[in-house]
């Protein structure tokens, strides 16, 4: 991976190889089949808890308030920036280009990725990257951090092209 | 907890019955071990324009001290709020501000 860096015209670019462009794809048909899946079965799912939060954390009524006005927008925003994600994704690798709505998208799923990955692995502030891949959860948690880098150079980016425009 | 970066509050009513009316409500930022100090940062920048500093003081107290207020107003405003924070996937809820 080159990571994310700020080039002209505001666009943000970044290189993924083609064995990581093949592991964003494949976390991003995981994350649609999570948003897709029907509320009742995935009621209860810790990942589902964590990408939509109880609104008020006290008062039952107010939080079912709060999801029926909001979960719907929230599920078909989180499928838009999936699908855009998705459109700019070099499949086998390569170039990745993105304009500031494109690149607003890469940074709320990288996140839902993260956050996604992050509660399966049970991610703690004192949480290590794995020195040696021997399991199948070090490679799952080398992949973590590989997206915590990738984001991480996003918003490093957009903060420098932010910094450059004033 | 309030600190000089916290939102103002409304001033404090005299007539009893109305306290409870008259108190705003406040949305907050809770702590996670996921999302990274710069993505906060950027998020609160980007949702509720604050300058780079402002953002700053709130997201080290989001991570110092386990959460920051970072919105207060009416209940649908901080509904909105709310909602704005769990498109980006911040760990927000809303409340009465004790």
């Amino acid at each position: 991976m080159k990571p994310f860096r700020a080039a002209r015209g505001g666009q943000l670019v970044a290189r993924l190889d083609r064995a990581e462009a093949g592991i964003v794809g494949l976390l991003l048909d995981q994350l649609e089949q999570l948003l897709a899946a029907d509320r009742a079965d995935s009621s209860g799912d810790p990942v589902i808890e964590r990408l939509f939060p109880a609104g008020h954390r006290s008062d039952p009524a107010l939080a079912e308030d709060y999801r029926g006005l909001t979960e719907q927008a929230l599920r078909g925003g989180k499928a838009d920036d999936l699908a855009t994600v998705r459109a700019t994704l070099p499949a086998d690798g390569g170039e990745v280009r993105l304009d500031a709505d494109q690149a607003g998208a890469w940074l709320r799923t990288s996140n839902d990725l993260r956050l996604a990955l992050g509660t399966r692995l049970d991610i703690g502030e004192d949480t290590e990257p794995p020195e040696e891949i021997v399991d199948e959860g070090d490679h799952q948690l080398a992949v973590y951090y590989w997206l915590t880098a990738l984001q991480g150079s996003l918003v490093d980016a957009l903060v420098a092209g932010r910094a450059g425009r004033r | 907890m309030a600190g000089p970066l916290a939102p103002t509050r409304a001033p404090e009513t005299t007539v009893e019955e109305h306290d409870d009316l008259d108190r705003p409500w406040v949305t907050i930022v809770w702590n996670d071990p996921v999302n990274l100090m710069t993505y906060v940062t950027f998020v609160l920048q980007e949702l509720f324009g604050y300058d780079e500093p402002t953002a700053t003081t709130l997201m080290l107290q989001v991570h110092h001290e386990g959460k920051a207020i970072v919105s207060s107003g009416p209940r649908e405003r901080m509904e909105h709020d709310t909602s704005r924070l769990h498109a980006y996937g911040l760990w927000a809820s809303y409340q009465r501000d004790s």
